[in-house]
C-alpha cells in the first residue's frame, strides 16, 4: 500500500486510542478522589505527568486539568485534539477506511464540536468520559467486522498497540511521579489505604479491575500484582507483553515473514524488547526499578515509533509532512 | 386528479383522503416563473406529461412530511460529511453542497437525444484536440482563427506532434446545458480539463433512494451508479502499450485542502483504485513509479484531478509542490496515460466555445444536435462595438475563469461594474466573450415559504475511453436565491436528483 496512506491509518488508530486512554485516566482519577483523601497536588498533576506535559499555565486543579486535557486545542494530548486529528487522518484516506467507520468518526467529531458533548461534560462527567471510551471502541468494533484485514488493517492494528503499550506503561508509572513508593518492594501490610486505592485505581483506568481478580486469586502483594498484571500478563489486552506481542504480529503481517524469524528494522525492535520482557520475572523488575523498566518501555515505544516512520513510511528518505504525528 | 389506488404505497399515504388537494401539499401554492420555463409545470399549470405521476405523488407529501424527509436527508449529508471546501478558507471550512428533495425530471426521448447531441459533441472536441496539435487543418482552413487557437493560455506546444493512446483526449468532460424559455437545451460551456461534481450525483441518488424508497419503486429511473466501473474501464482501456493485467490505475489529487478532495476519494473508493498525492509518485528513466510499504511499483494510467499547470514542476509550473518531477517526460515516452490528457483546456476555452459547433460541420459534417448559446467574441472589432453597448443586457464572462467567477451578469450590475468592464474589454479583448441573458429553466424547490421556482441548469457527464458512455441525467445545480441566476456551488448553489424517466404508461 502507499506509504502515506499506511502512515495515515497508523496515526488514526494511535489518536484514537490516545483519546480513550486519555478519557480513561481522567475518569479514574476522578472515581478515585471520591473515594479518598489524598492531597492537593498529588491529585492531577501526574495526569499531566503522564501525558508528558509540565507547561499547562495555571495551578493544576481538578477543572483545569479536566479541561485542559479534554478541550484544549493547544494542548496535542487533549481529547478533543487527539478526536479531530483521528478524523483528519480518516478524511485523507477515506477511500481506505470502511464507510461505517467514517460515518461514526464524523459523528463523533460533530458530537464534540456541539453543544450535547459539553453539556454531558458539565452534567456527568463519568457518562461524558465512557462515551468517549465507547469511541474508539465502536471505531474498533466497527473496523473489525467491516474493513479488510489485510495491509491498511495490520497498520491500523500497530498504531493501536503501541500507542497502547506506551499508554499502560506511563498509567502505571503514575505512583512513582506522585512522589509515592512504587519501586520498591511494598508488602500489603505496609501500604496506606491511598497506596492501594492507587493500585485499585491503575487497574480500573486499564479495565483491568475484573480480569485482575479472576486471575489472581491469592492476592500476597497488590502492587507487585497489578504491576505483574499490566506489564507481563499474555492475555490481557492492555498488558504491555500482549500489546507489544500484537505489534509484532501486525508487522509480521506486514512483512509477511513468520514471527520468530524478524527481518526489518521494526521486527528487530519488537522481538529485542519482548525478549527483555520474557527474560525477568515481576520481582526482578521491582529490584531493578519499576519505574526504570517503564521508562525503558517508553522510551522503547518511542524509538519503535521512529523505527515504523524510516521502514515504512519515509522508505525514499524524503522528510515527511508536519501533520501527522506528535 | 386522483390517481389509481393501485401506484399509492400505505406509508406515503395521507390519512385524510383529501389531503392530496389540501393546502399543505407540497406543490399547493407553487406559483410558476413568468419568464421561465419550468421543468415540472407547463405554461397551463397542468404538468409536464412525462411528470404527471411524479406531481401527484410528491403532492400527497405534506408540506411538513417533506420537511421531515429534507431534515433526514440533511443528516445523512452531515453524518458522512459529503461537502466540499471553499477557496477563500485555507484549512477549508467543510460546506455542505445544499440538496433539493425536489428531483429534476427529463423525458427518456428528450434525453436519447440530448444524449447524442453530447457525443457528438465530444467527438468533435477530440478531432479538433487532435488537429490543433498535428495538421492544424481547422486553422488552415480558416474555420477557426489560429491566434485564438495558439494564444489560448491552455495550448501545450508541448503536446505538439504526441498521439495520446486511442486519441482520447478528453476522458471525462462535464458539460453544462442550460434550457432557454421554449425549453431547448442549449450548450453554455464545455469543462474538458478536470470536471468536477459527478459525486454530488451519486450521493444525492443514495440519499433519494433512502428518503423515497417508493417513488423509486413507481418510476423507471435511468440509473446512474454505473459511473465509476464505467470510468475504471475507461482508463484501463487508454493503458498504454506494456501496462500491467489489469493495468495499475491511481487518481492523482491535488491534496486533502483541496476543494474537490471528498469527490477525489470518493470516487477512488468507488473504482477500487489508489487515491494518490505528487509525492506518492516519482519517476526513473521515465517511468512513473507509486510508492509503497513494499518498495515501488509502476503506474500506467493516472486519472489525475490536477490542472496542467501543477502536474510536472519540470514540465510546467516550477513551483508546484503538488505535481510529480518528470511526468510529462514519462507521458511523452508513452509509459504512461494522463487522463484527461495534457491540453485540453483550449478546447473549453470560452474563446473557441462559440466555434464548437462549427467543428462538429468540419469534422464530422453533420449539423450540431445541441446548439450553443449566442456569443459574442470580444477578439473581433464588430462584436466588440456590440458588447461596449449593451453591457447592460449580455453576461461577460472572462475566458479563462470559472465557477462563476470574473462575471458581470448586465442587468444587475451596477454602472460602476460596467464601466470596470469596459476598461477590461478594451484592455484584453481576447480574454472575454458576452453572451445574451438567457432565463434559464425554473424546478420547483423548497424554500422558506414551501415550493417555488429556483433556476436549475445540467451538467452531464461523458466518459470516453475507447468508446464513449454519457451518465443518464447529470448534475442539477439549482440557485437557491430567489430570482438568482449563478448556480455555482461556490456561489450559494445547491443540488437536485436528475430523473432520466422512462416513459410510463
Amino acid at each position: 500500500m502507499i506509504s502515506r496512506v499506511a502512515e495515515h491509518c497508523f496515526w488514526m488508530a494511535r489518536y484514537l486510542e490516545r483519546a480513550e486512554d486519555t478519557a480513561r485516566i481522567l475518569d479514574v482519577n476522578q472515581t478515585l478522589l471520591l473515594d479518598y483523601h489524598v492531597p492537593m497536588e498529588q491529585q492531577w498533576r501526574p495526569v499531566l505527568i503522564i501525558s508528558g506535559i509540565y507547561d499547562m499555565p495555571g495551578e493544576p486543579q481538578a477543572e483545569t486539568v479536566q479541561d485542559y486535557m479534554t478541550w484544549e486545542a493547544s494542548n496535542l494530548c487533549s481529547i478533543a485534539s487527539s478526536l479531530a486529528a483521528a478524523r483528519e487522518n480518516a478524511r485523507i484516506i477515506r477511500e481506505v477506511i470502511s464507510a461505517e467507520m467514517w460515518e461514526r468518526l464524523n459523528y463523533y467529531h460533530l458530537w464534540m464540536q456541539g453543544s450535547a458533548a459539553r453539556q454531558l461534560y458539565e452534567n456527568s462527567r463519568c457518562d461524558f468520559y465512557s462515551e468517549i471510551r465507547r469511541i474508539n471502541q465502536l471505531i474498533h468494533g466497527i473496523a473489525d467486522g467491516t474493513m479488510s484485514h489485510d495491509e491498511p488493517w495490520s497498520f491500523f492494528q500497530l498504531g493501536t498497540y503501541l500507542e497502547r503499550a506506551c499508554q499502560t506503561a506511563r498509567i502505571l508509572d503514575v505512583k512513582y511521579h506522585m512522589g509515592m513508593r512504587g519501586g520498591d518492594k511494598v508488602q500489603d501490610a505496609d501500604a496506606t489505604p491511598v497506596d492501594n486505592a492507587h493500585w485499585v485505581a491503575i487497574l480500573t483506568s486499564c479495565s483491568g479491575y475484573e480480569p485482575f481478580h479472576k486471575k489472581v486469586r491469592q492476592l500476597q502483594d497488590t502492587g507487585m500484582a497489578v504491576a505483574e498484571f499490566l506489564v507481563l500478563d499474555n492475555e490481557f489486552p492492555r498488558s504491555v507483553r500482549c500489546c507489544l506481542r500484537r505489534c509484532e504480529r501486525a508487522a509480521h503481517a506486514v512483512s509477511g515473514r513468520p514471527v520468530d524469524q524478524p527481518g526489518d528494522g521494526v521486527e528487530k525492535m519488537l522481538a529485542e524488547l519482548i525478549g527483555w520482557l520474557n527474560g525477568r520475572s515481576i520481582a526482578e523488575v521491582f529490584r531493578d526499578g519499576l519505574h526504570e523498566a517503564l521508562t525503558h518501555v517508553v522510551d522503547s515505544t518511542h524509538e519503535l515509533g521512529a523505527a515504523i516512520h524510516r521502514t515504512y513510511f519515509d522508505v525514499r528518505g524524503r522528510t515527511g509532512s508536519s501533520k501527522r504525528g506528535v | 386528479m386522483l390517481q389509481s389506488q393501485s401506484l399509492s404505497h400505505p406509508s406515503e399515504r395521507t390519512d385524510k383522503p383529501d389531503s392530496q388537494v389540501g393546502s399543505d401539499s407540497l406543490f399547493a401554492g407553487y406559483r410558476r416563473h413568468q419568464g421561465a420555463w419550468d421543468e415540472l409545470f407547463a405554461a397551463d399549470g397542468e404538468p409536464h406529461p412525462h411528470c404527471r405521476l411524479l406531481v401527484e405523488r410528491l403532492g400527497q407529501l405534506r408540506s411538513n412530511e417533506f420537511q421531515n424527509r429534507r431534515a433526514s436527508a440533511d443528516l445523512v449529508f452531515i453524518n458522512q460529511s459529503i461537502t466540499f471546501s471553499v477557496y477563500s478558507d485555507r484549512r477549508g471550512v467543510e460546506k455542505i453542497f445544499p440538496f433539493d428533495l425536489v428531483p429534476r425530471p427529463v423525458a427518456a426521448s428528450e434525453w436519447d437525444r440530448t444524449e447524442a447531441g453530447l457525443k457528438q459533441r465530444i467527438l468533435a472536441l477530440n478531432h479538433f484536440l487532435y488537429d490543433v496539435y498535428h495538421d492544424r487543418r481547422i486553422i488552415k482552413e480558416g474555420i477557426i482563427p489560429g491566434e485564438l487557437v495558439l494564444g489560448s493560455k491552455c495550448y501545450r506546444p508541448e503536446m505538439i506532434g504526441f498521439e495520446p493512446p486511442g486519441r482520447q483526449y478528453v476522458h471525462v468532460c462535464g458539460t453544462d446545458l442550460i434550457r432557454d424559455t421554449k425549453g431547448e437545451f442549449l450548450v453554455l460551456e464545455d469543462n474538458g480539463r478536470t470536471p468536477s461534481g459527478v459525486s454530488y450525483v451519486l450521493e444525492n441518488r443514495v440519499v433519494m433512494k433512502k428518503v423515497f424508497p417508493q417513488l423509486f419503486q413507481h418510476f423507471r429511473v435511468r440509473r446512474v451508479e454505473d459511473y465509476p466501473q464505467r470510468l475504471r474501464d475507461a482508463l484501463f482501456s487508454v493503458a498504454p502499450a506494456g501496462a500491467g493485467d489489469p493495468p495499475t490505475v491511481v487518481l492523482l489529487t491535488p491534496g486533502p485542502y483541496n476543494s474537490a478532495y471528498f469527490e477525489h476519494s470518493f470516487l477512488a473508493r468507488h473504482m477500487g483504485i489508489e487515491l494518490v498525492v505528487g509525492r506518492d509518485l516519482f519517476v526513473e528513466d521515465d517511468v512513473v513509479y507509486l510508492q509503497t510499504t513494499h518498495g515501488a511499483e509502476k503506474v500506467d494510467v493516472i486519472y489525475r484531478r490536477l490542472d496542467d499547470d501543477f502536474l510536472d514542476p519540470e514540465a510546467f509550473r516550477p513551483d508546484s509542490l503538488l505535481g510529480v518531477p518528470g511526468l510529462f517526460r514519462a507521458y511523452r515516452a508513452g509509459n504512461v496515460t494522463l487522463a484527461n490528457a495534457v491540453g485540453t483546456g483550449v478546447a473549453d476555452d470560452k474563446a473557441i466555445y462559440p466555434f464548437v459547433e462549427d467543428m462538429i460541420r468540419f469534422y464530422l459534417s453533420e449539423e450540431p444536435i445541441l446548439r450553443n448559446v449566442p456569443t459574442y467574441i470580444c477578439d473581433r472589432p464588430s462584436d466588440r462595438a456590440f458588447v461596449l453597448d449593451h453591457l447592460h443586457e449580455l453576461v461577460v464572462k472572462a475566458v479563462n475563469e470559472s465557477g462563476g467567477y470574473g462575471m458581470l451578469m448586465g442587468h444587475t450590475s451596477t454602472e460602476a461594474q460596467r464601466a470596470e468592464f469596459r476598461e477590461k474589454i478594451r484592455a484584453n479583448p481576447r480574454n472575454y466573450i458576452a453572451q445574451p441573458i438567457v432565463t434559464l429553466s425554473t424546478c420547483p424547490t423548497w424554500t422558506d415559504e414551501g415550493s417555488a421556482p429556483r433556476h436549475v441548469d445540467l451538467r452531464p457527464y461523458i466518459v470516453s475511453g475507447r468508446s464513449t458512455w454519457v451518465l443518464p441525467g447529470g448534475l442539477t445545480r439549482t440557485a437557491l436565491v430567489k430570482g438568482s441566476l449563478v448556480v455555482n456551488s461556490s456561489q450559494g448553489g445547491g443540488s437536485k436528483d436528475t430523473w432520466v424517466m422512462e416513459n410510463t404508461r
